[in-house]
């Protein structure tokens, strides 16, 4: 069907921000109205002007900023450990095609059990606290990353590879000119994927195994019934990952898939 | 790089040997393909659990559990717990899609719609299921509906989402086409839309059903009655490494299965990504 009109400049750009907001300013406007007239008791849902409140009180006394940076610094951390490891690894197992059908199902087998699944066993090996919750991160990224490079790699023509070889590419100059950049579209990929899974493990991880946190944020609230928190925090885990996912990795993705003619826009 | 002329034949060396006979060896049986790269796996694990290069009791070997598993499948609670998540999941997931797709064919061909729903969709999906958990536990408690409301949650969003991108990325040409050919509106979505959606669909709901079954495991650890999930979570108690482990590979070879022979197979035989089924066949 047809997609929307002309885009570019700052006008634009400013339109298609405002398109984006107003539906969901909209939502709230909803939302507002009807907690006012159906009159619903604060502890099943709370009133826009409770959560804003509440939001208010959290930011002034810090603790929203101490949850929020505690659940970004362990994705940060995870994720980095996760790409230092997965892309090199991903790379070197996709280098040859044999050995490439040799670690494909391995990775494939490990990153449809990645994240959540690893909760109770990284409990237990970490205990509660900081080093649970990185390791889920960390293999919520680490297997889909790595499956992904590996698919990248091996999916670069062979014709392609021989002829940069026979130019007199060494080993450096293939990896650094061939391999890395024609795998890129799909380790961009593996990262937005990766990275979905990881941020719904670190919800999940925070809700049993921290006292610091989003997701502990949203569960301690709910053992006293402050619907209001639970609220706020569900908001500012939509709209942080909104953020990172629509700012930081589609821009990303689509930059990589586009430069390389992946896909058709 | 060995760029040996054609006369001067260059014996291969071991490794070059090795790579050979394995592609040798899955050509002429692909099923070794998916088997057999886990066979040093395992033995890694077996010796690594044999010469206690962790503690037993946090690093049990695959004798162990394989010892588990036939004695939780004969105690019958392993059957059970598998049937339990497995029929979580699937009903989740129908009602996800029931819902789903004809949102997804409302927001994919009404111009208003989408401006209106668009960007709530996204928010919501932002959202995730899982931070949906601790208010559905104030509103319906520790129980089915809870774990049902995070599955069809989780499933919804993506088979929207790629759903309506499926249907935006049908050429207009071909709407006008069979309209002028007569076709009503009822009939272009029919034969249409949905057929040229159908790829995007497939890869939304392979998506969801692998978003949605990771979601399901959280909110029966979390909520827990019984399933796989609180099988792991109810051994983590116990402190039951092996169980965990049980769980672990259960949840993988189960979801393995369905992924690679079941909804990858579909998605590649509704077109692949990029492909147009309409265009094509």
């Amino acid at each position: 069907m047809t997609t929307s009109g002309p885009r570019g400049g700052l006008a634009g750009r400013a339109r298609a921000a405002a398109a984006f907001v107003l539906p969901l300013a909209a939502l709230v406007v909803l939302w507002a109205v009807a907690v006012r007239t159906f009159d619903v008791d604060p502890r099943v849902f709370p009133g826009v002007g409770a959560v804003v409140k509440a939001g208010a009180e959290a930011i002034a006394d810090g603790t929203l900023i101490q949850h929020i940076a505690a659940s970004l610094g362990r994705v940060a951390f995870g994720t980095a450990i996760a790409l230092l490891l997965g892309i090199p690894l991903g790379v070197a197992m996709g280098v040859s095609p044999a050995v490439a059908s040799f670690f494909s199902p391995l990775l494939r087998f490990f990153s449809v059990l990645a994240g959540i699944a690893w909760i109770p066993i990284a409990t237990l090996w970490f205990g509660y606290g900081f080093g649970a919750i990185t390791f889920v991160i960390f293999n919520a990224v680490f297997f889909v990353v790595a499956y992904n490079t590996l698919l990248g790699v091996s999916s670069i023509p062979m014709p392609v590879r021989n002829a940069a070889a026979s130019l007199g590419a060494g080993r450096f100059a293939m990896l650094t000119e061939v391999l890395l950049p024609g795998a890129l579209p799909n380790i961009v990929t593996g990262v937005r994927t990766g990275l979905g899974f990881a941020w719904r493990g670190l919800i999940a991880a925070e809700m049993i195994a921290t006292n610091v946190g989003l997701g502990y944020m949203l569960f301690a609230a709910r053992d006293f019934y402050k619907t209001e928190v639970i609220v706020l925090g569900m908001v500012v885990i939509g709209l942080l990952w909104l953020a990172l996912d629509r700012l930081l990795l589609a821009p990303l993705e689509r930059l990589t898939s586009e430069r390389w003619g992946m896909v058709r826009a | 790089m060995s760029t040996a002329l054609p006369s001067v034949p260059v014996r291969p060396t071991a490794w070059q040997r090795v790579q050979r006979a394995w592609v040798r060896a899955v050509t002429a049986w692909p099923a070794l393909r998916s088997i057999l790269p886990f066979v040093p796996l395992l033995g890694a694990w077996w010796l690594t659990a044999a010469f206690e290069v962790f503690p037993k009791a946090f690093f049990p070997g695959p004798v162990d559990v394989a010892r588990t598993f036939v004695d939780l499948v004969y105690k019958g609670i392993l059957p059970e717990y598998l049937a339990d998540s497995v029929g979580r999941l699937a009903a989740g997931a129908a009602v996800g899609i029931a819902l789903a797709i004809p949102l997804g064919v409302l927001i994919g061909t009404s111009r208003r719609a989408h401006t209106a729903l668009w960007p709530v969709l996204l928010f919501f999906q932002a959202v995730g299921d899982i931070a949906w958990l601790p208010i559905l536990l104030v509103w319906f408690g520790f129980g089915l509906t809870t774990m049902t409301f995070v599955i069809v949650y989780t499933v919804l969003f993506p088979v929207v989402l790629n759903t309506v991108l499926g249907i935006r990325s049908v050429p207009t040409d071909l709407v006008r086409a069979a309209r002028s050919l007569g076709a009503s509106p009822a009939r272009v979505v029919w034969e249409v839309l949905l057929p040229g959606a159908l790829p995007n669909i497939m890869t939304g709901l392979r998506n969801g059903l692998g978003y949605g079954w990771r979601a399901l495991i959280a909110a029966e650890i979390i909520v827990g009655t019984s399933g796989i999930g609180f099988l792991m979570f109810d051994a983590r108690r116990a402190g039951s490494v092996v169980e965990i482990m049980l769980g672990m590979v259960v949840l993988g070879v189960l979801w393995y299965a369905v992924d690679a022979w079941i909804l990858a197979p579909i998605e590649r035989a509704t077109g692949q990504r990029w492909g147009m089924v309409t265009r094509d066949r």
